[in-house]
């Protein structure tokens, strides 16, 4: 298993992609510490009755879907950018090759899930300062660590997702669409479905689960332990359709 | 050493292989000749695991290739140079095959060098040529020092110069003592390397035969021919 786990992070890391990914993010960080910083500056020439107009100038909100996805599709890269063939002439033990796989996935997708909420909140906070709610969403650490808690956790299941679909569609482009159908094709949906459907829906769609888990909206559908299990659900339906193909199928 | 017991592999009416028996031996170059769509590859990607048999079982060592403690030390392979990442630099493709199988990651360079290659191991795989891939396939193969060597059809497309090399490398690993399993299409090119074929066709074994004993009567061509008639796609 370790050599295995050794081959699977030098096969990330010797290829293009992952990379691509990782500028991406920062990119996107960088992007809304800009509009952090713009609203914070707007904020601060309105009038006190504007100012309690303004929204959460917090950019990891903005900021947390985009990694979902890059993890995503860093996950579905590790099953679909990996000949089959040379990936199992060197690991023929398809079960240890796919507990590297996971591994590798879930590590760096809990590594690159904390560097980007703490950076995205750390600059935040830097930028908001001490001004004072709406445009300030919390007041202590306490606050915000439900939240990237949550954050977190769905970068992890969106990657373990992104690799399990990867394994059972075999295709990258597929996969992404798939991923992409799943992060935010439904969420943008289920809100029009006709009532009660729509909050039903709502509700386990993986953007609406983050604030679930992190318990900061009021009246969720699903508690915080629903919404982790349903979170694990995702993990399971698609991890499990990967292994299956990966086990059964020939290479 | 390989054996294979009547082995068999269909997809879906199709009958790729179809209960086919032999074992081959080490210390010889063992061609495996067959027209195209014999079941040759099949075969080979039964034998590594990678496709699993509809009947029967293929043994290296005494075990099957997914029970192998560190298999590349003991097998190396190579099936399709291009199923590789072409966006690897050739070192780095070495390197994780040395890691995923406990090698020491100071044989990629050796082997790299041997092969001719060293030359280029910074470069993405994608801007070597067609013979340089092949190269870099069998430098992957070589990489656990394996007593048992397969290639599947690895002359395809190669230059003279390419053949020849592929040629003396199979002739010299037989020559170590080692198992060297190599397919081909092309009967004049198995009369140039194999000291023992094993001729099959759709599916099944025609002749298991010392390369001498099919030479004694006639042109090797006409005996290749005259086996597999009517057996051939
Ligand atoms: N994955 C597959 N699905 C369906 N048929 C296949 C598959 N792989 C091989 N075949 C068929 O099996 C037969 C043997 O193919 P193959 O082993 O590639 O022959 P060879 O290597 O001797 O040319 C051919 O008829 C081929 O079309
Ligand atoms: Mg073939």
């Amino acid at each position: 298993m370790k050599n295995a786990l050794a081959a699977e992070w030098l096969k990330l890391r010797t290829v293009r992609a992952p990379y691509g990914l990782i500028a991406a993010i920062g990119v996107m960080i960088a992007f809304g510490a800009t509009i952090s910083w713009l609203m914070v500056r707007d904020y601060d020439t309105s009038s006190a009755a504007e100012q309690m107009k303004f929204g959460s100038a917090d950019a990891s909100v903005v900021i947390t879907p985009v990694v979902q996805f890059c993890v995503a599709a860093l996950g579905a890269l590790v099953a679909t950018s990996d000949p089959r063939l040379g990936a199992l002439t060197a690991v023929p033990d398809r079960k240890r090759l796919l507990a590297a796989k996971s591994a590798l996935v879930a590590t760096t997708a809990v590594v690159i899930g904390a560097v980007a909420l703490t950076l995205s909140i750390g600059t935040s906070w830097l930028i908001m300062g001490d001004r004072p709610p709406p445009v300030a969403p919390w007041d202590s650490l306490g606050d915000v660590l439900p939240w990237a808690g949550a954050a977190v956790l769905s970068i992890l299941v969106t990657g373990l997702t992104g690799l399990g679909l990867g394994l059972a569609l075999r295709s990258t482009a597929v996969t992404i669409v798939v991923v992409g159908v799943l992060l935010w094709g439904l969420p943008a949906v289920t809100p029009m479905l006709p009532s009660p459907w729509n909050m039903d829906a709502s509700g386990v769609m993986v953007p609406y689960l983050v604030w679930e888990v992190a318990g900061v909206v009021n009246d969720p559908p699903l508690g915080p332990l629903a919404a982790v299990a349903c979170l694990f659900i995702y993990v399971v339906v698609t991890l499990g359709a990967g292994t299956v193909t990966l086990l059964r199928r020939d290479a | 050493m390989i054996e294979v017991r009547n082995l068999t592999k269909r997809y879906g009416d199709t009958t790729a292989v179809d209960g086919l028996s032999f074992t081959v031996q080490p210390g010889l170059v063992t061609g495996f000749l067959g027209p195209n769509g014999a079941g040759k590859s099949t075969t080979m990607r039964m034998v590594l695991g990678l496709d699993r048999p509809t009947g029967g079982e293929a043994l290296v060592n005494g075990k099957r290739y997914q029970d192998l403690d560190h298999p590349l030390r003991h097998v190396g392979s190579l099936l399709d140079p291009a199923a590789v990442h072409h966006g690897r630099r050739a070192l780095d493709h070495l390197r994780w095959i040395a890691a995923s199988n406990g090698i020491d990651r100071k044989r990629a360079t050796e082997l790299l060098e041997q092969v001719g290659l060293g030359g280029v191991r910074h470069k993405r795989i994608k801007a070597l040529s067609l013979g340089m891939k092949q190269r870099l396939g069998v430098a992957a193969a070589l990489l656990g020092d394996p007593e048992v060597l397969m290639f599947d059809e690895p002359v395809n497309g190669l230059d003279p110069e390419g053949v020849r090399w592929i040629r003396d490398l199979m002739r010299g690993l037989a020559k170590e003592g080692r198992t060297v399993f190599v397919s081909s299409h092309l009967m004049s090119e198995m009369a140039l390397t194999a000291d023992h074929v094993v001729i099959v066709a759709r599916g099944q074994l025609v002749k298991e035969t010392p390369m001498e004993a099919l030479t004694q009567n006639g042109s090797l061509e006409d005996a290749y021919l005259e086996l597999t008639s009517g057996r051939g796609l």
